[in-house]
């Protein structure tokens, strides 16, 4: 809706965007975050609004066109609904200020409406400076000046919060990981890759990786875990049920946590945590704020119906086999809550059952659908 | 491996034998330790190559050694090399770093197993093709064990002051040994040697030797059929009756009898479809597809992570064994487990399909007390060629092994219902499999 508001250089950045998202060149839950963090600084920097309506709907327009580009990177989404939730923080806090901090009173109702207020994420010590002059006839830039400076704090915040994330995770990786533990771990994940990094400081522990197939994603992980001074081992997805009778916690990265507690994953998560399940081995998933999404899963079935190349699976060097064998190659698995011990995020350890309370604490119910 | 690389490596091993021999000499002791690089000892052209390797050398493997040893004289740290070589290899696997609960895991010995003592050159052989994978199923390994064994029975002279009965045992240990050596026996292996065993020593005293050698022959066919290829055919048809029109019958990895299973079904006009399910590291599904889909079977593949976007359209899982336990646990191809554990939870049916020989006496609790390893690197693994070599790891790093566990055991809590020769029963009454046979039959 009304793009001639944001001008052509941000429209061109959008689209740029939107097509590296739909070739999955820009790929991974942080860097699809970043990205669309970044173009949302250039177009709310150079977009022109005289209200918080129009405000919104810009942002949103932006977040629409990316989040269709590619619906499967969720975290574009998500950030999309952090910026406007952030709007609107500021733009509370500055046009009615007071009215904002008497809602700290706590009633039950609105802990349920709201979510705890764990902390304000923002500051709030400039705001009330601000003086809002929406829809003013004679200056209609004001309203925009005077919010873009915030709003700009308010990405940036956004973004630091992205930069720092891994650091954030890891901080309680020694409390969770003990000396001569055996960790297993399935694929490549940078989360989860930094939390073990961490805890190598302080424990010396033995790391199993399973190399998640057809990707081999796991052949890094282990190069890296094992260049960083950990005991590693490689194995492939098959022995993931013999080695876990052995195995003291399964920690696991996500694709996107969802509003119900459970998650999307790289496939051979799901493996992985049914396995620790049936072994009663605890599985401990790490996932940065910012992978919270609030959507409920509603295909079961084929993980998040996103299917990857299959020349991975069957190259065409079978090539007689390749016109008469369907194969499938799905990109994530879909993790359920009650296989899920803990979500370990930038905010604190978090069961799957509280992890709707923290989707209403980073977003506004009105933006799920963008 | 090629017929030349095989060729290469038999004389590797020839050239660090004749080495070992030359060397024995010179160092004074018979054990010398050929890594050590006994260079200046062997240097000594006065010592004679006269000592031909031990009886166990064909005459052309001594002709060749005599040749080898004379290479030694002149170039002695080639050959010294040579062998160092062919010990690195298992060296670094065997210097395992890592966590000790591994260690016990069979590892591969492919250079450096030389035959030692009177072994057939056709169980040299067969050994070379168990170390290399070219054989390679439970009942590939038996069948070709048990045929390569009428081979060394008909070969075998009594020798003097001795019967057949009692000194034919010793012999076949000798056999066993070298394939042991080369590979773990498998279960398969032991129930049908043991049963050999038994009927060697209840041969008659008095029968002439060439018949109670045929008769031992005619003993071993008779196992063969009767208890695989005749138990197969029964497997096949009631398992068969599992599958109806319609029907998802999904199977992992490969399994000759549920590959039979399947075509027979499909052949009798049954209309289902199957799920290869597939992993690494042998990536043996490939072979079923390929046969399967020949067949115009509708197929589809997937590798194992993707079992769970899959699992709810199943309405059967086959899956084949490698040995299965009195408490019901079955021994088999590792993922079969994890196949087994995700159909359970979706309530799909797991049916197992294996031969009352592959019962294994005894009860393994998980797959940690018995297990072997898939060799290491690429040579068993094809990995897709869309992704470069240079970013995988196939080596063993510092701080970094690589372990491809061969086997695992499914409990019995994930598997519905073994199908054997005698029906089809529920896992928790395996037990009483080997009582209803006569226990002398397993």
């Amino acid at each position: 809706m009304a793009p001639e508001l944001y001008n052509p250089a941000s429209q061109r950045l959008v689209e740029a965007l939107a097509a590296k998202l739909r070739r999955r060149q820009v790929l991974g839950s942080r860097e699809t975050a970043l990205e669309t963090a970044l173009v949302l600084r250039q177009v709310v920097s150079k977009a022109r609004f005289t209200n918080i309506h129009q405000l919104v709907e810009i942002i949103r327009d932006v977040g629409r066109k990316l989040v269709e580009a590619q619906p499967k990177e969720h975290t574009v989404g998500n950030t999309v609904r952090k910026l406007l939730h952030h709007v609107r923080e500021e733009y509370n806090n500055a046009s009615k200020g007071t009215v904002a901090s008497s809602s700290n009173v706590f009633s039950i109702s609105k802990f349920v409406l709201q979510g705890q207020p764990r902390k304000q994420v923002t500051t709030q010590k400039t705001e009330s400076a601000l003086v809002l002059r929406e829809d003013d006839p004679d200056d209609p830039d004001s309203f925009a000046r005077t919010l873009k400076p915030v709003l700009m704090e308010a990405i940036q915040v956004i973004l630091d919060e992205l930069e720092t994330v891994y650091e954030n995770i890891a901080r309680s990786a020694k409390d969770h990981i003990h000396s001569d533990e055996i960790i297993l771990t399935v694929g490549k994940s940078h989360t989860v890759e930094t939390y073990l990094i961490s805890a190598a400081h302080y424990h010396n522990f033995t790391v199993i990786v399973a190399e998640s197939g057809p990707t081999y994603g796991g052949h890094d992980m282990a190069r890296s875990l094992s260049a960083a001074g950990i005991s590693t081992f490689l194995v492939p997805d098959s022995s993931i049920y013999a080695l876990m009778s052995r195995v003291n916690k399964v920690i696991l990265g996500a694709h996107a946590v969802l509003a119900n507690g459970g998650m999307y994953a790289i496939t051979g998560s799901l493996l992985a945590a049914t396995a620790g399940r049936a072994h009663s081995t605890p599985v401990v998933v790490c996932a940065g704020q910012f992978k919270l999404t609030p959507l409920w899963n509603l295909y079961h079935e084929y993980g998040a119906l996103d299917f990857a190349d299959p020349s991975s699976v069957l190259g065409f060097e079978d090539g007689d086999l390749v016109d008469t064998v369907d194969v499938v190659n799905p990109y994530y698995d879909y993790v359920r809550p009650d296989l899920v011990d803990v979500y370990v995020t930038n905010d604190g350890d978090h069961p799957p059952p509280s992890i709707y309370r923290l989707i209403k604490e980073s977003y506004d119910d009105e933006d799920n659908e963008l | 491996m090629t017929k030349a690389e095989r060729r290469e490596l038999q004389e590797r091993q020839r050239a660090a034998k004749a080495a070992k021999t030359a060397a024995g000499p010179a160092a004074g002791t018979p054990t010398v330790n050929v890594k050590g690089g006994g260079g200046g000892k062997l240097a000594q052209p006065s010592t004679p190559a006269s000592p031909a390797p031990k009886k166990g050398g064909t005459s052309q493997g001594a002709a060749q050694a005599k040749a080898l040893a004379a290479a030694v004289v002149t170039g002695p740290a080639k050959g010294a090399k040579d062998a160092k070589a062919a010990a690195g290899v298992g060296e670094d696997i065997v210097g395992s770093r890592g966590l000790r609960i591994f260690s016990h895991f069979a590892l591969q010995k492919t250079a450096g197993h030389v035959a030692k003592g009177d072994v057939h050159p056709a169980i040299v052989r067969l050994g070379l093709m168990f170390a290399e994978f070219k054989v390679c199923g439970a009942n590939a390994r038996c069948i070709a064990t048990l045929s390569v064994f009428k081979q060394v029975i008909q070969d075998y002279v009594t020798p003097q002051h001795n019967t057949l009965s009692r000194h034919l045992n010793t012999h076949l240990s000798v056999q066993i040994s070298h394939l042991v050596s080369a590979r773990p026996m498998s279960v398969t292996m032991g129930n049908a040697i043991r049963q050999l065993k038994l009927e060697i020593s209840g041969s008659d005293i008095d029968l002439p030797e060439q018949d109670a050698k045929d008769e031992l022959c005619h003993k071993i066919d008779n196992y063969i059929r009767d208890r695989i290829i005749i138990a197969d055919q029964v497997i096949q048809e009631t398992a068969m009756k599992k599958i109806h029109d319609g029907d998802v019958v999904l199977t992992y990895a490969r399994s000759s009898v549920v590959e039979q299973v399947l075509l027979e079904a499909w052949s009798e006009g049954t209309q289902f479809s199957v799920y290869v399910v597939d992993s690494r590291p042998m990536l043996e599904g490939k072979r079923l597809l390929s046969v399967l889909a020949a067949a115009s079977i509708p197929c589809t593949y997937l590798l194992l992570p993707a079992l769970g976007s899959v699992i709810t359209e199943i309405s059967t899982v086959f899956v084949g064994a490698h040995s299965i336990h009195s408490n019901g646990a079955v021994y088999s191809r590792a993922g079969t487990a994890l196949v087994a554990m995700m159909a359970k939870q979706h309530s799909v049916p797991v049916v197992v399909c294996c031969e009352t020989y592959k019962f294994s006496e005894g009860v393994q609790l998980d797959s940690f007390t018995k297990n072997e390893l898939a060799p290491l690197g690429d040579r068993f693994s094809s990995f897709p060629l869309t992704r470069p070599r240079e970013s995988l790891t196939l080596q063993n790093r510092p701080n970094l092994e690589i372990l491809n566990p061969l086997y695992d055991l499914t409990p019995p809590s994930s598997i519905t219902a073994v199908v054997t020769e005698v029906g089809v029963i529920p896992p928790d009454s395996i037990s009483s499999i080997p009582l209803a046979l006569g226990r002398q039959m397993i």
